[in-house]
């Protein structure tokens, strides 16, 4: 696999001093879904705006699709598509006269800019309102009308700003529904998101980034395995007496609580530990009636690399967070 | 660039054409200085009833440029205000596509940043000439309108369009440049005000030149407003040109075209500075 994207020790310093990406290196692998997940004014959305052409560096080096950012915006700006944050379709035009825009802005023929854009609006279910005035859709088709017109051009790499905030469960499914579609097809993505979920669900890899610094990278199941953190629940039939000792004798359980008949058993990887515990347990002639299990979520991930969790580190809208929505919600209503 | 600029300049005009609110609202400031300023404050009546005036037409048309009454000399002037004040204000569209992210986004697309300054500007003259045809259309139809000289031709009324043309041409070049550089609607209004008031009130959109002091009178005549003014009034109030005439006309004309020059210049300048990644 070739590496669309390539960060190397990525810093942008908006004047006079705040360092919103503070030295950051990382690559993208051609047809992966890349999540960089992190709280607001994590440094995200900047890292996207340097690889979108938006925003200068200040230190270090980013390429996509082989073109340095700073040096060859063109080449770059040809060969992704950019789904910002907010909203940017023009409320007045029908939908499908945002999107033939947008590919007029890149350069597609109009024949194969028909054709490409019945495609996307089947893929994301909006054919039947294309000629709708986008003033009358709701925010979810919005969102995916938004997400056709950075498509139209068939790039090689779409960015996502957080593709689903703010959407209601449903139509975030569809979102991601669509989004590996796409993937399946090809399409190298990169996606900020401060939803956990979001990041686990989709991302062939995650990279978790806070205070303008990558704190880990790598795919999401295993950074949830290497937090050692399953955990498995087991509650025995009444009067077997206390049995933390015997539980605690079997080989992969690092650590027993217990509450009355209930056990709380935590273990490396619950797979591999689980029939050396039901041979045990079956040995000691004892009936389990009751057991659960639970394996660690993104948010330990979170918490166990940055000492926080994802909503403790929800902070009020940092530095080049990049998002208009509020001022802007501002300005109209003069 | 050309067909970039159209698709961006053609998506305001298509948005325009569905809610023409801004025009209108420009037709109805136009309509207010016709009918209401133009008979209100109608310097002829003050002549018709001074003792030195003598209530004499002679002694108007001297001091106005030849017009048979104050609102055909008062036409141009207002085309003039009302393509500045329009022009200006239109350029919050411009803002609102900042704030919005909109400016970003077409800015990741592979299309020269100029392009975005051209498209507003495109979306801004055609908006700007609809009205001015319209003003003038309208100023036939007010009490004591507009009277075009006998033998008024096709020619005339194309130097008139002309006029038109580039005075909307040097605004939009100044105020689109202006719209993409600023950050916020506040620092817009406040530059648009800190600009409309002192080139509207130094024009000889309201009344000749001969009214101005001395000190004032360099900046009157150089005035875009006044430029485009005098020329439209040659045309309507003198008709067929003698050389003379004809030599101020495309005096005007250059003038309008080397502000239009200046001003698309700095406005391309402006518009790079503002769209570059930073």
């Amino acid at each position: 696999m070739s590496k669309i994207i390539d960060v190397e020790g990525l810093t942008k310093v908006f004047p006079p001093s705040t360092k919103a990406v503070d030295g950051v290196s990382f690559s993208v692998d051609e047809g992966e879904i890349f999540g960089f997940l992190g709280p607001n004014g994590a440094g995200k959305t900047t890292t996207m705006r340097v690889l979108s052409t938006l925003t200068s560096i200040t230190e270090g080096t980013a390429t996509v699709a082989g073109h340095d950012v700073g040096r060859e915006p063109g080449p770059v700006r040809e060969s992704i598509g950019v789904v910002p944050q907010e909203v940017t379709l023009d409320n007045e035009l029908k939908g499908i006269e945002n999107l033939m825009l947008s590919a007029r802005l890149q350069h597609v023929p109009k024949k194969e800019a028909l054709e490409q854009a019945g495609e996307l609006l089947r893929l994301v279910e909006l054919d039947g309102a294309a000629d709708k005035r986008v003033r009358t859709y709701s925010g979810g088709m919005k969102r995916r009308l938004q997400l056709t017109t950075a498509l139209i051009h068939r790039p090689k790499v779409l960015f996502l700003d957080e593709p689903t905030s703010g959407l209601d469960i449903q139509t975030r499914t569809k979102v991601w529904e669509y989004l590996k579609q796409l993937n399946r097809d090809g399409l190298t993505i990169f996606m900020t998101t401060h939803y956990l979920e979001e990041a686990d669900q989709l991302s062939n890899r995650v990279a978790i980034m806070d205070h303008g610094v990558i704190k880990v990278s790598g795919i999401p199941s295993e950074l949830k395995d290497r937090l050692h953190g399953d955990v498995l629940t087991l509650e025995f039939v009444d009067g077997a007496g206390d049995l933390t000792t015997l539980l605690k004798r079997i080989g992969e359980v690092a650590e027993v609580t217990r509450t009355g008949e209930v056990y709380r058993l935590k273990l490396p990887k619950v797979e591999t530990a689980m029939p050396g515990i039901l041979s045990a347990v079956t040995a000691s002639g004892l009936k389990i009636k009751q057991m659960s299990l639970t394996k660690p979520t993104m948010d330990q991930v979170f918490l166990e690399v940055t000492g926080r969790s994802m909503r403790d580190a929800e902070e009020p809208q940092g530095n080049g967070s990049g998002s208009y929505g509020a001022v802007y919600a501002e300005v109209k209503t003069r | 660039m050309m067909s970039e600029s159209l698709a961006i300049g053609g998506r305001a005009i298509t948005k325009w054409l569905r809610n023409p609110f801004a025009v209108i609202a420009a037709l109805i400031q136009a309509t207010f200085w016709l009918v209401l300023f133009g008979n209100s404050f109608n310097p002829a009546n003050a002549f018709a009833s001074s003792p030195l005036g003598g209530g004499s037409l002679g002694f108007f048309q001297q001091a106005f440029g030849g017009a048979t009454n104050y609102i055909t000399f008062l036409t141009p002037g207002v085309i003039g205000i009302v393509s500045l004040t329009t022009m200006s204000f239109m350029g919050v569209d411009t803002v609102l596509d900042r704030l919005s992210g909109y400016l970003d986004m077409l800015s990741t697309y592979p299309i020269p940043r100029t392009s975005i300054y051209f498209g507003a500007m495109i979306q801004n003259i055609t908006k700007a000439m609809a009205t001015a045809v319209v003003t003038f259309l309208l100023a036939f139809f007010v009490p004591n309108g507009l009277r075009l000289v006998q033998g008024f031709s096709m020619v005339d009324l194309l130097g008139v369009l002309l006029t038109f043309a580039l005075l909307s041409l040097v605004f939009s070049a100044l105020f689109s440049g202006i719209a993409i550089s600023v950050k916020s609607t506040d620092s817009f209004f406040a530059l648009v005000n800190f600009l409309t008031f002192p080139i509207m009130f130094t024009s000889t959109a309201l009344f000749p030149i001969g009214f101005f002091p001395s000190w004032m009178k360099p900046y009157a005549q150089a005035n875009p407003v006044s430029l485009a003014s005098e020329a439209t009034r040659l045309l309507i109030v003198k008709g067929a040109l003698t050389a003379a005439q004809t030599w101020s006309f495309a005096g005007d004309v250059a003038g309008l075209l080397a502000y239009g020059v200046v001003f698309g210049a700095l406005g391309i300048l402006m518009a790079r500075n503002a769209l570059r990644a930073r």
